[in-house]
C-alpha cells in the first residue's frame, strides 16, 4: 500500500505542474508580444543592441545549473546529504552568476541609451527577459530557503517533496531560457 | 458638493460615504450585541470548502447590490430622453457603466459560480475537501482583496471609466489620466490570480480525489462542467494577467504597447478577447452543469444523453478559444479572418443546441416537480435560446457591422449572462442551500422571486433589441425625443426596477428561513448524487467511510434498491485542513501594495512588495503538512 504522504505529494505535484502550465501561457503571451513588435520601425534594432558574449556566458551558467541540480536529485534518491549540498550549492552559485551577468547586461543596455520606452522592441524585450530574470531571482531566494530547511530537522519525505517541487521550477525556468535564446537573441545575432 | 477640507466632491460619493459609515457602525453594533464575532473569527480562519464557498456567495451578493445599484442609476438616467438624473451624465456615466460591467462579471458572476463549486463539487465526488485547503483560502482572500481594491476606487472619486473591456488607447494614461484605471488593473490582477489558484485546486480535486468507483464517466455533470471550466480558466486567465501587465507598463512606466506611433490598440483587443471570450464560457459552463443536475433530479430521470452532454461541454470549451475575433469584426481584420471567425462562432450553436435538446428530453416522460430550482431551470431554457439566436445573428460578420456597439449587443449578452449564469446561480443557490446552511429556503417566496425576476428581466432587455436595431448605440448617457426611443427605454427601466424589487423577496426569504424554519435532513430534494448522502450542512470531513460508486447517480439507484451505498476499503488520505489567519493577512498586504502602485507611491510598493514576498517564507516555515509527515515517519 502506498504511504499517505505519497498521495499528498502526487496531489501537490499535479497542482504545481498545472501552475507551470499557467506560467508557460504567460511567457507564451510575452513571446508573442516580442515577435509582433520586433524589430521596431524606429529606434534601436536588436542586432545593434545584443552582444554575443553576454548571451553565451549567461546561457552557459544557467543551462549548466540545471545539470548540477541533477546531482542534488541523485542525492535525494539515495539520500546522500553530501550530494544534496553539492548540487544545491553549485546550482545556487551558477544561478547567482547568471543573475549578476543579467543585471549587468540590462545596466549596460540602459546606459547605452537603449531604455525601456525607446521603442516597442526594447519594451517587450525588457518585460519578457525581465520576467524571466525575476523568476531566476525568485528561484535563488527559494534555494536559500531550501538550504535553510535542509539544516533543520524536517521530516525527510517533506524535504524531498519541497526539493522536488523546486527542481521542477528550476528546470522550467531553464526551458524558458532556451526559448529566449531561440526566439529573442538568435535571430538577430547570427 | 463642497466638502470642507477636501474640496469639490460629487454628491453621490458623499452620500455613499455617509451610508457606508452608518451601515458599518450598525453592523459592528449588531455583531457585538449578538455576539457574532467568534463566528466571524471561525469563518475567516477556516480552510473548509463549504465555509469558503458560503463566504464567496455572501460577498458576491454584496457586490451584486453594488452592481445592481449601478444598473438602476443607468436605467434611471436613460428612462426618458434628455434626462439629467443626479450626477450620472458624461464622465460619471462612463464610470457607472464601467463598474457595473466589471463588478457583475468579475465580482458577482465568478464568485457565485466558484462558491457553488466549492460547496458542491467535493461533495459530489465523495471527496472530503478540495485538494489544497490552504490554497483555497488564499484564493478566496485574493478575490476579496481584488474586490476591495476595485470597489474602493469609487469612494476616492476615482472609479475606472474605460469600460469593462478597458480598451486601449482610451485606457492608457494619455487619455484617462488619474488613478482610475489603475484600480481596474490591480483589482482584476489580484482577483484573477485567486481564480487561477481555484482552477488548479478544482482540477487536482477532480482528477485525484474522486471516491472509489467514481470514474470520470460517472461524474455528475456539474463536476464535469467545473473540470472543463477550470481548464478554460487555466488557459485564459494568464493571458489577462499579461495583458494587464503590459497595460500597467503603458500607464506607469512610459512604454507604448497599445498606443502611439509604435504601439497598436488592436493588440489589446486581441489579448483581451483571447481571454475574454473563453471567460464568457467560463461563466456559462458551470451554469449548464447546475441545470443538468437540477433538471435530472426534478424529473426523476437520469440526464438524457450523458455522453453527448460531456462531449458538448468539451466542444464548447474548445471552440471557445477559436472565436475571439468575433468581438472585432468591425476592426478591419479582413474578409478571410472575419469569415473564419464567423463560422467557428456559428459552430458553437451546435453543441449548445445538443445540450438544450438533451435537457428537454430529460424532462420528457419524467416525473417533473416544479420546485424553485426547477423553475429557474425552466425559465433558463427559452431565455437562453433567445440569447443564443441573437448570438448567431451577431456572428454573421456582414450583419454585425450594423449591430456592433448597439443596444442589440447589450440585449444579447444580458440574455446569455443573466439568462444563463445568473439564473443558474440562483437555481444552484436554492438547490444547494441545505448543503450550505442546513435549512431550506421558502418555496413560495422563491417562486415570487423567480416570476418577478424573469418578467422584469424580459421587460428590461427585450425592448433593448429593438432600441439597438433602431440605432441606439451602447455607452451613451442620453438620446433625443426625435430618436423615437423613449417608449423602448422607458419599458426597459420599468423592467429593471421590477428585477430589483424581486431581490427584496430574496432578502425576505433569507430572514424568514433563518428565523422560523428548522434544519432539514441529508436529502430534502430526493436527490441523485453523493452530496445528498451527507448531513445538511455537512461536517468538515463528511465522508466516513468513503462510499463506493458503481454507476451514474449511484445514490439514486441505491435508494431504489433500498440498500445503502457500499463503503470502500481503499482509502486515500484526505486533504489536511488548518486554522489560519495568514490568507487574510496576505489580502491586507496586497491591498496595501496595490495602493502603492495605483498612486505610484514607491515606498508603499517596496514595503508591500517585500511583505508579499516574505509571505512565501512564512508559508514555507509554517507548513501544516509537517505534522502528518512526521507522524508517518515515526510510525
Amino acid at each position: 500500500m502506498k504511504e499517505n504522504t505519497a498521495y499528498l505529494f502526487e496531489d501537490k505535484r499535479l497542482g504545481f505542474f498545472l501552475y507551470l502550465v499557467v506560467e508557460a501561457i504567460m511567457f507564451a503571451t510575452l513571446f508573442a508580444t516580442y515577435i509582433i513588435y520586433t524589430p521596431a520601425s524606429r529606434g534601436a534594432d536588436p542586432s545593434e543592441v545584443y552582444e554575443l558574449r553576454t548571451v553565451v556566458l549567461t546561457s552557459i551558467f544557467l543551462l549548466s545549473s540545471s545539470g548540477t541540480l541533477l546531482i542534488a536529485e541523485r542525492g535525494l534518491k539515495n539520500w546522500s546529504r553530501m550530494k544534496i549540498w553539492i548540487g544545491l550549492g553549485a546550482t545556487f552559485l551558477l544561478g547567482g552568476a547568471f543573475m549578476v551577468l543579467e543585471v549587468h547586461e540590462f545596466y549596460k543596455y540602459w546606459s547605452e541609451g537603449y531604455t525601456l520606452s525607446m521603442n516597442n522592441f526594447l519594451s517587450s524585450f525588457y518585460v519578457l527577459v525581465g520576467l524571466h530574470a525575476s523568476h531566476v531571482a525568485f528561484g535563488l531566494a527559494w534555494m536559500i530557503l531550501l538550504m535553510f530547511q535542509f539544516t533543520k530537522q524536517l521530516p525527510r519525505a517533506l524535504f524531498i517533496e519541497k526539493h522536488k517541487i523546486f527542481n521542477y521550477y528550476w528546470h522550467f525556468v531553464d526551458v524558458i531560457w532556451v526559448l529566449i535564446i531561440c526566439i529573442v537573441y538568435a535571430p538577430y545575432l547570427f | 458638493m463642497n466638502v470642507p477640507f477636501i474640496g469639490e466632491v460629487p454628491s453621490d460619493i458623499v452620500v455613499s460615504w455617509i451610508v457606508t459609515v452608518l451601515l458599518g457602525i450598525f453592523i459592528m453594533w449588531w455583531m457585538t450585541s449578538r455576539r457574532k464575532w467568534p463566528l466571524v473569527g471561525e469563518y475567516v480562519t477556516t480552510t473548509d470548502n463549504r465555509k469558503i464557498g458560503t463566504m464567496y456567495i455572501l460577498l458576491a451578493m454584496v457586490f451584486f447590490i453594488r452592481g445592481g445599484m449601478d444598473a438602476m442609476f443607468i436605467r434611471t438616467q436613460l428612462a426618458v430622453p434628455e434626462n439629467e438624473f443626479w450626477v450620472f451624465q458624461s464622465q460619471k456615466y462612463n464610470e457607472v457603466f464601467t463598474t457595473h460591467g466589471t463588478v457583475m462579471i468579475f465580482f458577482v458572476a465568478m464568485p457565485l459560480l466558484i462558491g457553488l463549486m466549492n460547496i458542491a463539487v467535493p461533495l459530489q465526488l465523495g471527496a472530503n475537501d478540495l485538494a489544497f485547503p490552504y490554497l483555497n483560502s488564499i484564493s478566496f482572500w485574493l478575490f476579496v482583496a481584488g474586490g476591495v481594491i476595485f470597489n474602493m476606487a469609487f469612494f476616492f472619486n476615482a472609479a475606472p471609466n474605460a469600460g469593462w473591456t478597458s480598451y486601449a488607447p482610451l485606457a492608457t494614461d494619455t487619455y484617462t489620466t488619474g488613478p482610475n484605471n489603475n484600480y481596474y488593473i490591480f483589482g482584476l490582477q489580484i482577483s484573477g490570480l485567486g481564480t487561477i489558484f481555484t482552477a488548479i485546486n478544482m482540477i487536482v480535486t477532480i482528477v485525484r480525489l474522486r471516491a472509489p468507483g467514481m470514474k470520470m464517466t460517472r461524474m455528475p455533470l456539474f463536476s464535469w462542467a467545473t473540470l472543463i471550466t477550470s481548464i478554460l480558466i487555466l488557459i485564459a486567465f494568464p493571458v489577462l494577467t499579461i495583458s494587464l501587465l503590459l497595460l500597467t507598463f503603458d500607464r506607469l512606466y512610459g512604454t507604448s504597447f497599445f498606443l502611439g506611433e509604435y504601439g497598436n490598440p488592436v493588440y489589446w483587443q486581441h489579448l483581451f478577447w483571447i481571454f475574454g471570450h473563453p471567460e464568457v464560457y467560463i461563466l456559462i459552463l458551470p451554469a449548464f452543469g447546475i441545470f443538468s443536475d437540477i433538471i435530472s433530479t426534478f424529473s426523476k430521470k437520469r440526464v438524457y444523453g450523458y455522453t453527448s452532454m460531456v462531449i458538448a461541454i468539451c466542444l464548447i470549451g474548445l471552440l471557445g478559444f477559436m472565436v475571439w475575433a468575433h468581438h472585432m469584426f468591425t476592426v478591419g481584420l479582413g474578409a478571410l479572418a472575419n469569415a473564419i471567425f464567423a463560422i467557428t462562432t456559428m459552430l458553437i450553436a451546435v453543441p449548445t443546441g445538443i445540450k438544450i435538446f438533451n435537457w428537454l428530453f430529460t424532462m420528457r416522460r419524467g416525473v417533473v416537480r416544479i420546485t424553485t430550482p426547477m423553475l429557474f431551470s425552466l425559465g433558463f431554457i427559452p431565455t437562453f435560446v433567445i440569447g443564443g439566436v441573437t448570438g448567431v445573428m451577431l456572428a454573421v460578420a456582414a450583419a454585425d457591422y450594423q449591430y456592433h456597439d448597439s443596444y442589440f449587443v447589450v440585449a444579447h449578452f444580458h440574455y446569455t449572462m443573466i439568462g444563463g449564469t445568473i439564473l443558474g446561480a440562483f437555481a444552484g443557490i436554492y438547490y444547494w442551500y441545505p448543503k450550505m446552511t442546513g435549512k431550506m429556503l421558502d418555496e413560495k417566496l422563491g417562486k415570487w422571486h423567480f416570476w418577478l425576476f424573469i418578467i422584469g428581466f424580459h421587460l428590461t432587455f427585450m425592448p433593448q433589441h429593438f432600441a439597438g436595431l433602431n440605432g441606439m448605440p451602447r455607452r451613451v448617457y442620453t438620446y433625443t425625443w426625435e430618436d423615437g426611443l423613449f417608449l423602448l427605454n422607458f419599458v426597459s427601466t420599468i423592467g429593471a426596477f421590477l428585477m430589483g424589487a424581486s431581490m427584496l423577496f430574496v432578502a425576505w426569504n433569507l430572514y424568514k428561513t433563518h428565523r422560523y424554519t428548522d434544519k432539514v435532513g441529508p436529502d430534502p430534494w430526493d436527490g441523485r448524487t453523493l452530496e445528498w448522502t451527507v448531513d445538511s450542512p455537512p461536517s468538515e470531513h463528511p465522508f466516513h467511510p468513503i462510499p463506493k460508486v458503481d454507476s451514474i447517480d449511484a445514490y439514486w439507484y441505491s435508494k431504489l434498491d433500498k440498500k445503502p451505498l457500499p463503503s470502500s476499503e481503499e482509502i486515500r488520505p484526505s486533504p489536511i485542513p488548518v486554522k489560519t489567519i495568514q490568507p487574510l493577512v496576505l489580502a491586507g498586504i496586497l491591498i496595501f501594495m496595490s495602493i502603492g502602485f495605483i498612486y505610484q507611491w514607491v515606498w508603499m510598493q517596496v514595503i508591500g512588495g517585500s511583505l508579499a514576498l516574505g509571505f512565501f517564507i512564512l508559508r514555507s516555515l509554517t507548513d501544516e503538512r509537517e505534522k502528518t509527515y512526521r507522524e508517518e515517519e515515526e510510525s
